[in-house]
């Protein structure tokens, strides 16, 4: 499965022509819920036609702040109004001293912070009576470190017990921009938590800064990191193409999501024959 | 276990800083790297008022504008955790504040109301109510659409480009809201007589004979023929516009 991160800016060419035949859309349900009128109209048209992933931009899961149980209620009610399939956040915060930022901040690798963080997931899987897969997020600097990016994002894994949305491109991102081994990195990830997969196209700044903006294509290391990725997980994963700014012709994302379908239909073919 | 006070203290101020450009000594940080955070927030919350405030945008200069934004941000705490719900509390935040450019331009915060109603109304839920499309305009009970909304403004923001707006425009213009089934939000304006016509529709569905008794009672005065054909070209034209639904179905 390849899917598409759905977007108001492409909506009306995306359900108008056939050009882009995604296995499913994922949407962000902060842009969707309470929503009625011409979009909740073109929402529901994107629903009959694919399955619903979701990924949420505000939930704020390492925030200092007190969880939002209003808001999770908002979010529940509609994982359950659209049948999604899975909700997933970011490992970041997007919320603090109450007050929202609409961005996604690093969160200081400390353990003190892989107790909160993993707490705060338990008690939302518990709210949302499923399991959540959590995003590694790319970042531009590290915030009082104590401990390694590895081992924080393994232990909250495993200490929250949820899964792993793994952005292959935030991995490539951050192995640039603080000059470690991106196929390393992923090697010692608890790969068995990983339940999806984002790739995205980024933008270098500077000869030693990338920005993840998801506004360009996805360049071939990116692809090269996928494919290794695959192999190391050797089964399949549903993989999402995001795509938020300077959106190219449908004709380009379809291409896009061709190359992954691809891709992922090599790899799993050739492990198919190794396992035989 | 509990986040740590200093931990909490690093995330706090590196939020901080994103709103205020105001940067601590936080360990570890990277000096050159953590101005994308600010640049990033800001780009978010720039773009998100402007496209919900287009005309203010062109009405304020470039400096006013970005000093608005940037202490708004910085001054405001946002609560909405739907970014597109955000620029609402821009209203609310100048308000509050008593904001000089509210002053500096009269028809400011009507200007605001009237882009964020747009915005609001384009966006709202859905609100269903029964009723049918089989019916008489002149006898039947009238239902309104039930997504409007009714607003009075001092000055004609509806009506001219804000910066053709003269203090001698100053006055009440009454205004209703509402989105048609294309998800399109129409504005019409309305004279006191029609307004209190919507705010009684507003309150139950009910015919043209009994909406004219209901405005003679409200003004104290005998309709006139001219009035009767007055409210019911108005009615027509609310109905061909879905500022009124349909008709109460008969039980």
């Amino acid at each position: 499965m390849v899917g598409i991160g759905y977007r108001k800016d492409f909506s009306e060419e995306f359900l108008n022509s056939d050009i882009i035949s995604p296995s499913f859309i994922e949407v962000a349900p902060e842009n969707w819920l309470g929503v009625g009128g011409y979009w909740k109209k073109q929402f529901q048209k994107a629903l009959e036609r694919y399955p619903l992933f979701t990924h949420g931009l505000s939930l704020s899961i390492g925030s200092p702040d007190e969880l939002d149980f209003q808001f999770l209620a908002n979010v529940k009610a509609f994982l359950k109004e659209t049948g999604a399939e899975l909700y997933s956040e970011h490992l970041s915060y997007a919320k603090c001293d109450n007050a929202h930022l609409y961005d996604l901040l690093p969160i200081p690798f400390t353990e003190d912070a892989v107790k909160h963080v993993a707490e705060r997931i338990r008690k939302v899987q518990d709210f949302l009576e499923q399991k959540i897969a959590i995003e590694i997020v790319s970042y531009y600097t590290p915030v009082a470190p104590e401990i390694t990016e590895i081992d924080f994002i393994n232990t909250i894994l495993q200490e929250a017990d949820c899964e792993l949305l793994l952005d292959v491109n935030n991995v490539y991102v951050n192995a640039f921009n603080h000059k470690y081994d991106a196929r390393q990195f992923i090697e010692q990830l608890d790969l068995d938590r990983v339940r999806y997969i984002h790739m995205a196209g980024h933008e270098q700044v500077s000869d030693s800064l990338i920005i993840d903006t998801h506004g360009e294509a996805i360049i071939v290391p990116v692809y090269d990191l996928l494919e290794y990725t695959l192999e190391l997980l050797g089964r399949d994963v549903p993989v999402l193409l995001e795509r938020d700014f300077n959106i190219p012709e449908m004709e380009a994302l379809q291409a896009e999501i061709r190359k992954l379908s691809n891709i992922k239909e090599t790899v799993l073919k050739r492990t198919a024959h190794a396992v035989a | 276990m509990q986040l740590l006070k200093q931990t909490r203290q690093y995330q706090s101020e590196l939020a901080g800083y994103c709103r205020t450009g105001i940067l601590q000594q936080i360990p570890g940080i990277h000096t050159g790297n953590v101005v994308q955070y600010r640049k990033l927030v800001m780009n978010v919350v720039d773009d998100i008022l402007q496209n919900a405030y287009p005309l203010t945008y062109d009405l304020l200069t470039g400096a006013e504008w970005d000093a608005l934004v940037a202490k708004f941000f910085a001054g405001h705490s946002c609560k909405s955790p739907q970014v597109w719900y955000m620029p609402k509390e821009l209203i609310g935040y100048m308000v509050d504040t008593d904001h000089a450019l509210l002053k500096q331009y009269p028809m400011l915060l009507n200007l605001l109301q009237f882009e964020w109603l747009e915005t609001e109304m384009f966006m709202m839920q859905d609100i269903p109510v029964p009723l049918t499309r089989n019916g008489d305009l002149l006898f039947s009970k009238l239902v309104l659409n039930p997504e409007h909304r009714l607003m009075v403004l001092e000055y004609p923001v509806h009506r001219k480009k804000p910066s053709d707006i003269r203090p001698e425009d100053q006055q009440a213009y009454y205004l209703a809201a509402h989105r048609d089934e294309e998800g399109q939000v129409v504005f019409t304006e309305l004279s006191p007589a029609l307004l209190r016509a919507v705010e009684h529709l507003q309150e139950r569905a009910i015919s043209i004979q009994e909406l004219y008794q209901l405005i003679e009672q409200d003004f104290g005065i005998q309709l006139t023929e001219t009035d009767h054909l007055a409210i019911i070209q108005f009615i027509q034209q609310a109905y061909a516009e879905e500022l009124i639904k349909g008709f109460a179905p008969v039980t």
